[in-house]
């Protein structure tokens, strides 16, 4: 498996990259999910403040999980329903299986299930002569074909009107027009029979009620509650996880996963299963049941393991799938294994084994987004990066990545033998020369070195603050240290002029590359090494700040994940701030009105502002815009909602999983900010720039860059 | 309270009426079974004098009532052109009326038909929708056997294809709320 994985995901990349008509259908069905969620939000009192609820009462409920299966299972019992806990998918298959033979069933409907699709459910019933038809209009589509669903929500999306119609032609011998309205008339009336004569109905629950025994079960069509409804047993798949405490735990979930998932409250119908209910009253029909299988299937060990526990706070809702930027390009067949996306990793690696996982894992970017928009606050980003750490443990890690992780010692170098490097860096047969051998990208223009680093000019330099207000502690990280040191000490001079005393401690790089390609030990090491460092300045009550954004979030949301019950680093993060949030919050409590101003030259100039993903925790760029506004800039936020593909150093890599699939993420935010009738943009991120000025042809600049000369 | 209801309801495609007694409810419905043309009703979980005044108005229409014959079930509902539920609360910030039932029969009548009327008191409406886990609560707890509660948040949706809003798919492509207000 290992040896030809990257060879297998570059033509996975490839194939995608030949079909832009499927991923252009799965783009829109993904923003529209980011749109409707935005609108969703703003009519909610707290906004995204129901992540906040929802993370709590998940690891509440996961906590007491063994107690509340048990509560569950009490109160279904008492309201007569059957329960069989189910080990493994096999297991699940054969209870229900064996239901069916006995009644001697032929028909089942089903609503939408990921549980069943986890364990593949329907196939040993098709073997055994049973009909089992999926009733959701996305499910059945995709089932009349054979395929998986190409998203959690829209399982269908990639299917386009004129093939649906075809795909309904075929299944039901009549000729549908290719219009959708005909297309509805022509599955209500193939699946009206289908729902009146099932004999047993198969539904998964959305969460299961320890407190009433009730199940939940959401869809937009109904479906399911035809499903659960008509025929006289009725088999509802739950997986242990669902399994809340409370009404008020069940309420939230219902409200969460719609919002996130569709920017719906609830979805269209909630039905709240307790028991079974008679299908009217008198003589006659079968006796009527109902079974709950609780479906283990690998959760125990996801509860038990320190990294993809977390994992099972997932509610199914697909917002991850919705802001991933490489599942928008790849879709679910690719970018998943039978649970698609972000959210796909963690329980692949759960349920279906790390080697599937691998498989996926590496398609990941690590923007950070699916953790910003997970109701429940997943951090997808670390779980992924287990899962590539664990696969290194086995394969070890390929060149290409290890040349990345490796990026800050290239750039001390380059720095050491500029300007003969930079020579080399715009030397076409040079680059691709190390295209060839080290995996960079030959069509990467990147920035030059600085023969005198930041750290060299800082300590020659001479403070301007007579009387210091604050003591300042600066984080400077790998661009502008070995690249731009100019604009490192243009941060320097912002805080002094507001009267901080600017020092800059001894201090690793980030590491943030070691996350991203899965060398958890180096990424441990580095963030170790940098709370040791700087803690003792923040215990001098020193705050930290951070020029780029990449390690504003490693300081402040990687390193107290990694360094797991380390006090001093949940400290450092409270004291770190993105540089612009700083210097906006100062300028705000020291009353001081800007003396820096906007360069001559670009005082009528309109600017589009790019906010990096790894800022969306932090202060999603407000901070820079605000600045620069305050000194007279034009400055308007430009975004899809998602990233803008680079993914870091994801982009500077060659080939399929680099540099192609980079552009092709970056196409569409590339577009709007051609679109916006901008002059230039504004990044603080010193990577998303190498994107958009390839991507835009458009000049991008740091804020710190549209001063004037005369202005600090 | 009414007319936040009303509005959240109708983004969601829904239709919502207010009527200022049970008369004026048996009329409404009467008027919208001759606007959708149906000949044949359901009628579920309903006031006994309500099912009357509906009968009395639509006596040239097939009238199904409960009791509903099991062995009849679910052919005899799937015939109906329209289905008519009692709501037990509903919940204003998300148009969501809540149907709770111990028979199954009352969610075919509110699922099978193309058309879904459902039946509330304005007292009955709740304000925000949190404000449901507790009459959700309530309802369990006075039914420790079988019951089911849904969730009725417009009619039946779809935008599996092309994600184009298409409704109707399964159940009833059009849901009113008859809200009564004898208060005002």
């Amino acid at each position: 498996m290992s040896n030809d994985r990257y060879p297998k995901m570059y033509q996975q990349v490839n194939e995608a990259l030949a079909e832009p008509e499927k991923s252009e259908m799965l783009l829109r069905c993904m923003k529209r999910g980011r749109d409707t969620r935005k609108v969703a939000l703003e009519s909610l009192p707290g906004g995204a403040d129901f992540r906040d609820d929802v993370r709590k009462s998940k690891e509440r409920c996961i906590d007491n999980h063994i107690e509340l299966k048990e509560r569950f299972i009490k109160n279904v019992k008492k309201r007569g329903v059957k329960v069989f806990e189910a080990k493994t998918g096999a297991d699940a298959i054969k209870y229900c299986m064996d239901i069916a033979q006995k009644r001697g069933v032929k028909n089942i409907a089903k609503s939408k299930s990921l549980t069943t699709d986890e364990i593949e459910f329907n196939k040993p019933f098709i073997e055994n002569g049973i009909e089992i038809v999926e009733t959701d209009l996305g499910e059945l589509i995709i089932q009349l074909v054979n395929e998986r669903p190409f998203h959690l929500v829209f399982p269908s999306v990639h299917k386009l009107t004129p093939e649906v119609a075809e795909i309904f032609s075929k299944e039901t011998g009549e000729k549908v027009e290719g219009n959708i309205p005909a297309i509805m008339t022509a599955v209500r009336k193939y699946l009206r029979p289908i729902f009146l004569n099932a004999e047993i109905g198969v539904t998964g629950a959305n969460i299961g009620v320890a407190e009433t025994g009730a199940i939940c079960i959401e869809t937009n069509e109904g479906n399911a509650r035809l499903v659960s409804s008509i025929g006289s047993c009725h088999i509802c798949i739950v997986g242990m996880e669902k399994i809340v405490e409370t009404v008020e735990d069940a309420m939230l979930m219902v409200l969460a996963h719609p919002v996130s998932a569709s920017g719906q409250l609830p979805t269209t119908y909630v039905t709240w299963m307790h028991g079974r209910s008679p299908l009217g009253e008198g003589e006659g029909g079968e006796p009527r049941e109902s079974h709950i299988v609780i479906l283990d299937n690998g959760r125990t060990e996801m509860f038990e393991d320190p990294v993809l526990r977390e994992s099972t706070y997932c509610i199914r809702c697909g917002a991850c799938t919705n802001v991933c930027p490489t599942f928008g390009i790849l879709g679910g067949h690719k970018f998943g294994y039978l649970y698609p996306g972000p959210m796909g990793v963690g329980w692949t690696a759960g349920v279906h084994g790390q080697d599937h996982a691998a498989d996926i894992a590496h398609y990941c970017v690590s923007c950070g987004l699916c953790k910003e928009y997970c109701p429940a606050k997943i951090d997808m980003p670390h779980i992924i990066a287990e899962v590539k750490y664990r696969d290194a443990q086995k394969n070890g890690y390929p060149r290409v990545n290890k040349v990345m992780m490796g990026a800050d010692k290239a750039a001390a170098l380059g720095s050491a033998t500029a300007p003969l490097s930079n020579l080399a860096l715009n030397n076409k047969p040079l680059r691709k020369i190390m295209e060839k051998t080290i995996g960079l990208s030959a069509d990467r223009k990147l920035p030059p070195f600085a023969r005198k680093t930041f750290m060299k000019h800082f300590h020659q330099r001479t403070s301007q603050v007579t009387d210091p207000q604050r003591e300042v502690a600066f984080f400077v990280d790998v661009f502008a240290n070995y690249n731009d040191p100019a604009l490192g000490l243009a941060a320097v001079d912002a805080l002094e002029e507001l009267g901080c005393k600017v020092i800059v401690p001894p201090q690793e790089v980030s590491g943030y590359p070691y996350i991203a390609y899965g060398d958890m030990g180096s990424a441990r090491k580095t963030a170790a090494a940098n709370v040791e460092k700087l803690i003792p300045y923040v215990k001098q009550g020193i705050d930290v700040v951070a020029i780029e954004p990449t390690a504003s979030s490693s300081l402040v949301e990687s390193y107290p994940v990694l360094l797991r019950d380390n006090q001093d680093a949940r400290l450092l993060a409270d004291k770190t701030f993105e540089l612009f949030e700083y210097l906006v919050r100062i300028e705000d409590e020291t009353g001081k009105t800007p003396s820096s101003k906007l360069s001559e030259m670009f005082v009528s100039q309109k600017f589009g502002f790019h906010c990096a993903c790894h800022q969306r925790p932090l202060g999603s760029g407000k901070g820079a815009m605000e600045w620069l506004r305050r000194r007279g800039a034009e400055v308007e936020l430009i975004e899809t909602g998602t990233c803008c593909g680079m993914g870091g150093t994801f982009g500077l890599k060659a080939g399929p999983l680099g540099y192609e699939l980079s552009k092709k993420m970056g196409e569409k935010l590339c577009t709007m900010f051609k679109e916006a009738a901008v002059d230039a943009i504004v990044t603080e991120s010193s990577v998303c720039s190498i994107q958009l000025a390839e991507g835009t042809g458009l000049p991008v600049y740091h804020p710190l860059q549209l001063l004037g000369a005369g202005g600090k | 309270m009414e007319y936040e209801f009303a509005e959240c309801f109708e983004k969601l495609s829904g239709v919502a009426h207010k009527v200022d007694s049970e008369k004026a409810a048996a009329e409404k419905i009467a008027a919208i079974c001759q606007e959708q043309d149906a000949r044949c009703i359901a009628l579920a979980g309903l006031p006994d004098s309500l099912v009357s005044q509906i009968e009395g108005l639509c006596s040239d229409l097939t009238v199904l009532k409960e009791p509903y014959a099991t062995n009849e079930l679910p052919g005899a509902i799937d015939k109906a052109d329209l289905g008519v539920t009692g709501i037990a609360f509903a919940m204003a910030q998300s148009g969501t009326m809540v149907e709770a039932t111990t028979n199954d029969a009352t969610r075919l009548v509110s699922s099978l038909p193309r058309t879904h009327i459902g039946i509330l008191h304005a007292e009955d409406i709740v304000d925000k929708y949190h404000d449901g886990a507790a009459r959700l609560r309530e309802v369990t707890e006075k039914n420790d056997s079988n019951l089911v509660i849904t969730f009725i948040s417009g009619p039946s949706r779809t935008g599996d294809i092309e994600l184009i809003l298409s409704l109707g798919v399964h159940g009833p492509a059009a849901c009113h709320a008859v809200i009564i207000d004898t208060q005002n």
